[in-house]
């Protein structure tokens, strides 16, 4: 995940390397993403989350749609891990 | 048991010495040998999903948010300062340490530098704006691509 200067600048970053662009997100929910995504990592009893504890992170911060699917499962909420 | 307690200290020593440990400072840290430590981080990574090693070594290349390797986001915070693998973790690392501090890169585009300000727990200054160019579901394919 890489900050550009502008939506402007992504596309045309994207164009110049073929690619086709993701998403795009302002860096005030990613700071909310970030606060929460590795908030247990200093726990000495550290799992990594099950894909649908992963989920409900994204979804509480907004990232909803498919580009934010984690998994095409349709048992999403009792998947136990990655 | 002890491959948690490995876990962790790999965290508090980027924590605390900026830098991961080497093989040889774990196997000290615990009583075991290089080896052992070897064998212990490779179950880390693909047992628990929880260091990235450098591919065909035993050297860790990264314990998310941390990178042990020079990345475009450079992470300062006092007289500290740390990698992040992407901006997303640089914000992160800052966030788990509940510290103000700075996220430092460029714009891949036009290269202009681009500086990310935290203080008390939020943003202070948030120029420009994150690109996600992987699908959330194809991020571990190729983490260093992600």
């Amino acid at each position: 995940m890489l900050l550009f200067r502008s939506e402007d600048d992504v596309h045309a970053w994207c164009e110049k390397r073929r690619l086709t662009p993701g998403a795009i997100l302002d860096l005030t929910r990613l700071w909310r993403l970030a606060c929460s995504w590795y908030d247990d990592r200093l726990n000495l009893n550290w799992r990594r989350r099950t894909i649908g504890a992963r989920q409900a992170i994204l979804d509480d911060v907004g990232l909803r749609g498919a580009f934010w699917r984690l998994t095409d499962s349709p048992s999403l909420r009792s998947s136990t891990s990655s | 048991m002890l491959d948690s307690q490995i876990r962790l200290w790999i965290y508090q020593h980027l924590v605390d010495a900026c830098r991961a440990p080497s093989l040889i400072e774990t196997a000290t840290r615990f009583g075991i040998t290089p080896d052992e430590v070897g064998e212990a981080l490779r179950r880390l990574e693909t047992e628990a999903d929880a260091v990235v090693l450098i591919p065909g070594t035993r050297y860790i290349w990264m314990a998310e948010p941390f990178s042990a390797v020079p990345t475009s986001f450079l992470v300062r915070s006092g007289s500290r300062q740390w990698w992040g693998n992407c901006i997303w973790d640089a914000l992160a690392i800052l966030a788990l340490l509940s510290l103000d501090g700075t996220v430092s890169t460029a714009c891949p585009f036009s290269g202009r530098p681009l500086v990310v300000t935290v203080a008390n727990r939020a943003l202070v200054d948030a120029p420009g704006v994150v690109h996600f160019a992987v699908p959330a579901r194809d991020w571990w394919r190729d983490i260093g691509f992600t």
